[in-house]
Formats: C-alpha cells, sequence, structure tokens
C-alpha cells in the first residue's frame, strides 16, 4: 500500500522483517509448525542475554534478589515500547473510514505520546495535537490516536514522528488539509548532557490547506492553545 | 551477604563497631520489622554501604566495560527488528551506553568524598529543610527512568550541613539502579550517620515511567514514599510541621 511504504522511513528494515515474519506466518500455519513463536523466543532470549550483559558492564551485582529478573523484564519492556514496528497503518484503519459530508475542521488534541530516543534509548513523552479537514470521509476519532501509537511505539527522531503521523493520516482520507503538532519532553536533555528540566521540544507539520492558508492554521493553533 | 562492622566515618566517639552497628540497625531496624534479625542487620549494611564500601565503579571501569555496553546495546537493536546500520542509529550503541554509565554515575561515588568538608558547627537546633529537589533515577526491575521530587529535612544537633550536599546526596543514591523505599531510606540513613542530628525526614514524590509508558499505563499517577528518623518519628507535631511546609 502506498502510506505504508511512503511512512515507513525508519521502517524499511522492519518492513522487511515484517514481510518475512509474515511469510513465516504463513508457512506456520501451513505446516501447523511452530518456526514463528520460536524465532520470536529466540529474540526475546538474545535482548535478554544482552541486558544481563549490560548490567554486568554497568557494575551491578546480577543475582541480586532486586535484579534477578530485571534482564526479562527489561527485555519485555523494550519489546512493547517498540511494539509500533509490527504494526501497520492498514490494519487498524480499514474498517473506521466513513462518508460524512463534513468538511469543517476536526481536532483530536492532548494525545498522550510516548516514545523512545533513537540516539539514546530514552524515552521522550508528550502530547500530539492532530486536525484535518475532512473531504468527504471522516475517520472513527480514537483511529488518529492509534496511529500515533503505531509511529510512536519506535525508535523515534520527534520530526519524523510528526511527519510520519501527518503522512499517514493524508494518504489514508485524502484530506483537504492536515496538521499535527507535538510538544514533548525529552529525557536524554532532562537527566543527562545539558539537563535542562523544563525544556520542550515543539514540532510541527502542516500539509494541505494548513499550509497553504495561513486563516486556517491560525484557526488551529487557537484552538489547541491552552486556555 | 557478608557480615560488616558498621564503622562511621563521622562519629564523634570514633567508631566502636559494635556500637554502632547498634545505633546502624536502630535507624533502619524499625522498617525490616518482619524480617529476622540476620537479614535486618545484613539490609542495614545494604542500606549504609555507600558509607564503607570501596565505589564498585571508576572511571576508568567506563572506558574499559563501553565497548562490552556498546555490542550488547546493538544486540539489542538488532533483536528488536530495526536497523543498526541506518544513520539515525550508526553511534546509538555507544551514546546508549555511555547515558546509562550517567545513569549509574551514582556507583562511582561515595558519600564521604562528597561531604568531607560541609560540616559546619552551628548552634542551630530548628528544622532545616531543602525541598523541590529534581531527582532522576533508573527503576531497577524494567530499566526504565523514574523522576521526581525529593524533600528533606533536618533538626541539626549542633551541626549543619551545606545546603547543596543534601542534593548531592540525592545524586548519589538516586543515579543508581533502584526501588524508591529503598532510595528514601539510603538518603535518610546517609544524613543521619553523618551530622547525627536530632531528626530526619525524607519524602519523595516520583512518577515512574514502568507504569505510565507501559504495564497498567496510568499517566497521572505519583508514588510517594517517606522516611521519618529520630524526632521526626517520635513527634507527631514535628512531623506535621515538617509535611505542611513541604507541602506549601
Amino acid at each position: 500500500m502506498e502510506y505504508r511504504t511512503a511512512s515507513e522511513t525508519n521502517g524499511k528494515h522492519v518492513a522487511e522483517y515484517q514481510n518475512g515474519f509474515n511469510a513465516d506466518l504463513h508457512v506456520q500455519e501451513e505446516e501447523g509448525g511452530r518456526a514463528g513463536e520460536t524465532e520470536t523466543r529466540s529474540k526475546l532470549s538474545r535482548i535478554q542475554r544482552a541486558y544481563s550483559t549490560v548490567l554486568t558492564e554497568l557494575g551491578e551485582d546480577v543475582d541480586r534478589e532486586g535484579l534477578l529478573r530485571t534482564p526479562l523484564r527489561a527485555a519485555k519492556a523494550m519489546q512493547f515500547l517498540t511494539k509500533g514496528y509490527h504494526e501497520t497503518t492498514q490494519e487498524i484503519l480499514n474498517d473506521a473510514i466513513f462518508d460524512e459530508n463534513h468538511d469543517e475542521m476536526v481536532i483530536v488534541k492532548d494525545i498522550d505520546l510516548f516514545s523512545l530516543c533513537e540516539h539514546h534509548l530514552v524515552p521522550f513523552f508528550g502530547k500530539v495535537h492532530i486536525a484535518y479537514l475532512p473531504n468527504k470521509k471522516v475517520v472513527g476519532l480514537s483511529k488518529l490516536a492509534r496511529i500515533v501509537e503505531i509511529y510512536s511505539r519506535r525508535l523515534q527522531v520527534q520530526e519524523r514522528l510528526s511527519k510520519q503521523i501527518a503522512t499517514a493520516i493524508s494518504e489514508a482520507l485524502e484530506p483537504a488539509g492536515v496538521a499535527v503538532v507535538i510538544e514533548a519532553t525529552h529525557m536524554c536533555m532532562v537527566m543527562r548532557g545539558v539537563q535542562k528540566m523544563n525544556s520542550k521540544t515543539v514540532t510541527s507539520v502542516m500539509l494541505g490547506t494548513f499550509q497553504e492558508d495561513p486563516k486556517t492554521r491560525e484557526e488551529f493553533l487557537s484552538l489547541i492553545r491552552k486556555n | 551477604m557478608e557480615q560488616r562492622a558498621v564503622q562511621t566515618q563521622y562519629a564523634a566517639g570514633h567508631g566502636d563497631p559494635k556500637k554502632d552497628a547498634g545505633s546502624g540497625t536502630t535507624c533502619t531496624g524499625e522498617v525490616n520489622g518482619e524480617r529476622t534479625a540476620a537479614a535486618a542487620s545484613s539490609s542495614s549494611s545494604a542500606v549504609t554501604e555507600g558509607w564503607r564500601e570501596e565505589r564498585t565503579r571508576s572511571v576508568e571501569d567506563n572506558e574499559m566495560s563501553r565497548p562490552g555496553l556498546a555490542a550488547a546495546y546493538r544486540t539489542i537493536l538488532s533483536g528488536l527488528g530495526e536497523d543498526p546500520q541506518r544513520q539515525g542509529l550508526l553511534k546509538t550503541p555507544l551514546r546508549a551506553a555511555t547515558a546509562m554509565q550517567f545513569f549509574t554515575k551514582g556507583y562511582q561515588e561515595k558519600i564521604i568524598d562528597v561531604l568531607n568538608d560541609a560540616i559546619f558547627d552551628e548552634d542551630h537546633d530548628e528544622m532545616v529543610i531543602v525541598k523541590d529537589i529534581d531527582m532522576f533515577s533508573m527503576c531497577e526491575h524494567h530499566l526504565v527512568p523514574i523522576f521526581g521530587r525529593v524533600h528533606i529535612g533536618y533538626l541539626p544537633n549542633k551541626r549543619v550541613l551545606g545546603l547543596s550536599k543534601l542534593a548531592r546526596i540525592v545524586e548519589i543514591y538516586s543515579r543508581r539502579l533502584q526501588v524508591q523505599e529503598r532510595l528514601t531510606k539510603q538518603i535518610a540513613v546517609a544524613i543521619t550517620e553523618a551530622l547525627k542530628p536530632a531528626g530526619v525526614g525524607v519524602v519523595i514524590e516520583a512518577t515512574h515511567m514502568c507504569m505510565v509508558m507501559r504495564g497498567v499505563q496510568k499517566m497521572n499517577s505519583k508514588t510517594v514514599t517517606s522516611t521519618m528518623l529520630g524526632v521526626f518519628r517520635e513527634d507527631a507535631k514535628t512531623r506535621d510541621e515538617f509535611l505542611t511546609l513541604i507541602r506549601s
């Protein structure tokens, strides 16, 4: 599907991995074998062993009570935090696009976002505000939040994340315009490095009417402003 | 865990190990009421290890373990299905390794180095509070950040501490793989052993990313833990005064 390849700029390798995984699944279904499952489990144990190494190299005692199962927990946590790689917009959106004769702005704001900085593997979190001007097709509102989930649960850069969300909505709905604003706090700046506690990073993507018409953009920006 | 004699470098009476072991256990014994005596002493030595133990790590150790850490992170990246060769991820294993070493730099530091100079004799016996100290730690169960604020209050007994040293004590213990309960206790015990004050109170209010980003996913939840020692524990009015002052 077009929107899948266009917006998967940090998932090209993953898309191939996913295709390979899906191919394995087909094989698995046919043969009734457990190839897919064993592969997932072996990936998990590789990550687990890597975390064990991390703990030892940091100088901790891997055998103390609090750390006994930490490699497994950390591996599972990391898989959860990157589960967006295994999801596609196609799967979640297919059902919830409706034909409505509505052409006014639709905004879903204050969507909580949690992602991982791809440079330091440290979380960043914040809020996403999404708006679109429908062109005969509207989408179920929670699907906008689900699109955010798909792209945020990956190793990300905030600029790319905003663009991927905007492009995904744009390609799925073909609206008159899409706007995405993300305001996030990066733990890699707060907990380490410059250590600026209160800094926030704001990125925005304006497509279609939002880009061309300043009045539309202004309306959107004033509606998402905290009152 | 092997028993270690509790020696406090700051004991005015010059550490008689048995005597100090007694006071050490008193500080921590209340919390571990359910455990056996042996376990209680070993957990008290676990809590006060910042005082006696050699540093687990040094700057040279960091240099030497960085390649191994970076290799482990590369394995994690490929295990998650990412491509470690793409531009954004090329130097990520090294950056993540250095970041993780920074987040656990508390293992490289000892309380005695941080506090040595800044204990002063002052004839002050009113409450001293340092509040809203930003704290960043790592959950030892999921290796995911914890962040929040620490409020510390103590009633000096002729000896006061440089104020920033309270924040430095927080840094030493929080920049480790931690459990919030243990962190609170370690901070309180460290101050007690340095100053022998009439009482110490430590309150930590933190957000655990392991609860917010994954698992139950409760965005607004906060965990509050507190340790009250000495007068703060015995006298309700003192405790109340402390809690009111940190609330405002």
